[in-house]
């Protein structure tokens, strides 16, 4: 019954995400574009002679593709759970979720699936591969140690985009809700020792935000390191977290005047 | 006890309030108001009536519709509507209702009707053939057969509404809560959607229905409540709204020659510009129909004569500014 209902609304957003042909196929390309090009900067820092320590260039390419590709499933699923929540709030609409017979959140998540993000995941699925043609990887423990710290990636970004969507109910028409949500991310994206043994543990097992890229590149290419599967547990949280503020926060929505 | 009760129920809100020195001083220190939406509103609904809700902007209905349908907490208070209570179990309850927010779509803008009408199927569960049959009736009974698989964003208010109707009938609701089903509607979309109301009334819906178009509630409702500031000032039967500001009667009257006077036996006139045209409201408590006519008979030379209800505008004005 549930997947039926899954389902269909994921088939209905597709069919709204498409109805504009033109803008689909825009912002598909244009993510992919981009996303295609973010490893430029990197390359640039290295053909300068500069070098994050103990990582060569394509080390630091395959991390930051393993980010890319965590944050654009995390956001084909959840991002637009956000922009969705926001935007009900604001507009006082969000009775209209309300008056469904099913979770708010599990209809506006299928509802507003995103699938333009798709340039996003294969973009970075394109770099990844690259990248470790000329890496190679640590050996069939490493990969599938990656795939677990990554599923725990996808969780944090899933987790932070919830948490942000939640946070819409009070504070009512902030837009710059995403950029907190990319800023606490984006701390995955670069190898944790160029930080500072404080925020190294922090990142790795408080707000795990080293797992939507650097662990999962770590053991992956460097070998596995058990202390890391203890940061599975905060990913846990911190979508368990989400999904439990979203849910409370709903029954703070007040609507607008009619 | 009636299928909707509520009793003593209350919303209140927290906002803020710009500072009467400028909005410089209001972004580093807001004043708190707190806004008593619904004030200790109560009253009972039986099954298959069809209850109209009025009063002015801002005076709580849509608060109050709202909380029946379980999108809002109530602040205090109790709402039981099929057993229910609304907020506190929605996912079972809402499966019972329907819903329609004049102001607020539950269609999705980009594509036609047809395929939200298509997830509402499998959000509620309704079995293929009972959904095929269903949707037919309704696309029929409002004549849409064309408008569903257009895109929604192109459609006319009126084709739009119908749809949402549509939208909200499609798992058969026992209760429904239209919140200004017919506001900016020709009067063609509106005769339509008010005998669909009918029609579904007369299957055993129960129907609540705010609205600012007195003519839905002479046409559909057999009893109204009327709020205003949040409190409920009115609550029993159309007639006997009517019936609020006194038995009266409206008498305009068209006369041969301009007319001099202020009164005709002692009541006051109102007249056009040119004197020709008086209007008279008659408290039939004082005086009779009878005897007025009798009076009037002796002080002016009348062509013409129309003895009519007092307007609902005019009662409804009077009870919202009382």
């Amino acid at each position: 019954m549930k997947l039926k209902v899954y389902l269909t609304c994921i088939k209905i957003s597709i069919a709204q995400a498409t109805a504009y042909r033109a803008d689909f196929i825009m912002s598909t390309f244009i993510t992919l574009l981009s996303n295609i090009f973010f490893p430029l900067v990197t390359i640039v820092i290295y053909a300068n002679g500069l070098e994050f320590p103990g990582w060569t260039m394509w080390e630091v390419l395959a991390l930051q593709s393993i980010f890319s590709l965590s944050r654009g499933i995390a956001s084909m699923c959840l991002s637009s759970v956000m922009w969705a929540t926001m935007d009900h709030v604001r507009g006082g609409s969000f009775e209209t979720v309300l008056l469904k017979p099913i979770s708010p959140l599990f209809y506006i998540m299928t509802t507003n699936f995103s699938v333009s993000q798709i340039g996003l995941v294969v973009g970075s699925a394109v770099v990844l591969t690259v990248s470790l043609i000329n890496t190679g990887v640590s050996g069939v423990l490493g990969v599938l140690s990656a795939i677990v710290l990554f599923i725990g990636g996808i969780l944090v970004a899933a987790g932070l985009f919830l948490i942000m969507a939640a946070i819409s109910f009070i504070w009512v028409g902030n837009s710059r809700l995403d950029e907190i949500s990319s800023s606490v991310s984006n701390f995955g994206n670069y190898p944790l020792q160029i930080f500072g043994q404080g925020l190294r543990i922090v990142m790795a097992f408080v707000i795990p935000a080293g797992m939507i890229g650097s662990l999962p590149a770590e053991v992956l290419l460097k070998g596995v390191e058990p202390l890391y599967f203890l940061g599975l547990i905060p990913c846990v949280l911190v979508l368990m977290f989400g999904v439990w503020i979203y849910n409370r926060m709903i029954k703070r929505y007040e609507g607008v005047g009619g | 006890m009636g299928i909707i009760s509520v009793k003593d129920l209350r919303k209140t809100y927290k906002t803020y309030k710009r500072s009467e020195k400028g909005f410089f001083k209001s972004f580093f220190r807001r004043e708190k108001v707190l806004v008593h939406a619904v004030d200790g509103i109560s009253f009972e609904v039986e099954k298959g009536t069809i209850v109209g809700m009025l009063g002015p902007n801002g005076a709580g209905k849509s608060t109050t519709i709202k909380m029946l349908c379980g999108a809002l907490f109530p602040t205090g208070g109790e709402v039981k509507v099929l057993g229910y209570s609304p907020a506190k179990e929605r996912a079972k309850y809402v499966k019972k209702i329907g819903a329609v927010f004049g102001q607020r779509s539950q269609l999705i803008f980009d594509i036609p009707p047809v395929d939200s009408f298509a997830m509402n199927k499998a959000i509620y569960g309704i079995p293929d053939d009972e959904y095929e049959k269903r949707l037919a009736e309704m696309v029929e009974l409002f004549g849409i057969a064309d408008v569903i698989n257009k895109p929604t964003r192109v459609l006319s208010l009126g084709e739009r509404m119908k749809c949402e109707i549509v939208m909200a009938m499609l798992h058969k609701p026992e209760v429904v809560f239209l919140d200004e089903p017919t506001i900016g509607l020709d009067v063609i979309a509106k005769a339509t959607i008010r005998e669909t109301i009918k029609k579904m009334n007369e299957e055993g819906v129960t129907f609540i229905l705010t609205t600012h178009d007195l003519g839905d509630v002479e046409e559909l409702a057999e009893r109204v409540i009327v709020i205003n500031h949040g409190k409920k000032i009115f609550d029993d039967k159309l007639h006997e709204l009517k019936l609020l500001l006194g038995n009266k009667k409206i008498v305009d009257i068209s006369l041969a020659a301009p007319f001099e006077g202020d009164a005709i036996d002692g009541i006051p006139v109102t007249k056009n510009d040119d004197g020709t045209k008086i209007s008279v409201e008659l408290d039939l408590d004082k005086t009779e129909v009878k005897e007025f006519l009798s009076g009037l008979g002796k002080a002016v030379d009348f062509t013409d004569i129309e003895i009519k209800e007092l307007p609902m505008e005019e009662i409804i004005t009077r009870l919202y500014t009382e």
